[in-house]
């Protein structure tokens, strides 16, 4: 019954899963860019099949997901498809990153979910910005593999990932290297077709 | 122009000199774009991407581009007559990352000094500009769609092959 409704949920966004019957780290992508989606949802497949990834073009559809829309008919489910990491870019137009950020961190149902903004360009001040109200870091488009990896190092899996059942430590080179802040340019709000 | 051996050998798509010489030609293309500067290393990581289990990714990255890139053109090709430079800013800023994320270098490089142009409210430099994105632009798509002719060829003889 858990899994139809999993499918259900899973059919009004983009989902990817891994194997069937291990839990993996879900991680909710919030990006306008196709192209970034795309490139993004490849990289955490390719990371050793240890996320399952949900993507969504807009902070207001990440909402939805997370039930913190006022779309959703009655009695809101925060947190419904138990995200544990949300991946999101800051420059988006109408809701950006930071405005999605902030809706999550004043939640007390979802102000734990680890929140990772992505931006392709620097802005001291932006990154400060968002780490002070809560995002676990900021990291610089294009991505790598790299930065995609540490992405485990802050979403707690729900339970033991590996199949075999015997406990994986982290491997010290997936730790974040620089875990510093890098900068965003402001971008004037624009309606996208 | 390849040597007539070579231009025989292509009209027959399925035999064997052929399959060689299509992915020397898609060698040649690729590497020329790097060399031209068309594309830069983060072309390289994506190519990296792809493999048996998604043979389509660097193809399927491309067209999400492209189509993204003839969007926002067509946008700021529109009412050239007042410009918004607010909102120019930021569909060259999509411009830009999207041209970044795909390792299409010169149109990136081209977005960047367009909006130098838009912080400094200067209008004539934004035409102009914009003209330069559309030149690299176009210019890329056109060897994209080379390359991604050629990648079809070749799949298509080597699903012939597995048959």
């Amino acid at each position: 019954m858990e899994e139809e409704a999993k499918k259900e949920r899973n059919e009004e966004v983009e989902s990817d899963g891994g194997d069937g019957g291990v839990e993996m780290v879900r991680v909710l992508v919030v990006d306008d860019s196709p192209v970034d989606r795309k490139i993004v949802e490849m990289l955490l497949k390719k990371s050793g099949r240890m996320f399952e990834v949900i993507a969504v073009d807009s902070g207001e559809k990440a909402m939805e997901v997370l039930g913190l829309s006022e779309v959703t008919i009655g009695r809101p489910h925060f947190n419904d498809q138990k995200i544990d990491v949300i991946l999101t870019d800051y420059c988006m137009p109408q809701m950006t990153g930071y405005d999605l950020l902030k809706a999550i961190k004043e939640h007390d149902s979802l102000k734990s979910i680890p929140v990772v903004m992505m931006s392709s360009e620097n802005d001291p001040q932006r990154i400060s910005r968002c780490g002070g109200i809560g995002a676990e870091d900021f990291i610089l488009k294009p991505l790598k593999i790299k930065d995609v990896q540490r992405l485990r190092t802050y979403a707690v899996p729900r339970t033991p990932i590996s199949k075999s059942g015997t406990k994986r430590k982290l491997p010290v080179d997936l730790v974040a290297e620089n875990s510093g802040y890098e900068t965003c340019q402001r971008v004037a709000k624009v309606a996208v077709a | 122009m390849l040597p007539l051996c070579s231009r025989v050998l292509l009209s027959h798509p399925f035999s064997p000199m052929s399959l060689m010489a299509l992915r020397e030609q898609l060698n040649m293309l690729v590497n020329s774009m790097y060399i031209e500067g068309l594309l830069d290393q983060q072309f390289q990581q994506l190519q990296m991407l792809q493999d048996a289990s998604s043979p389509g990714f660097v193809a399927e990255v491309i067209n999400l581009f492209c189509e993204d890139a003839e969007r926002i053109l067509t946008e700021l090709t529109k009412d050239q007559a007042v410009v918004d430079f607010q909102k120019v800013d930021a569909y060259v800023h999509q411009l830009k990352g999207s041209s970044s994320s795909v390792g299409a270098q010169n149109v990136k490089l081209a977005c960047i000094q367009f909006r130098q142009f838009c912080e400094e409210n200067n209008k004539d430099g934004c035409l102009n500009a914009l003209n330069v994105v559309k030149h690299h632009y176009y210019l890329l798509r056109n060897k994209f769609d080379t390359m991604l002719q050629l990648e079809q060829r070749i799949q298509a003889y080597d699903s012939k092959q597995q048959n």
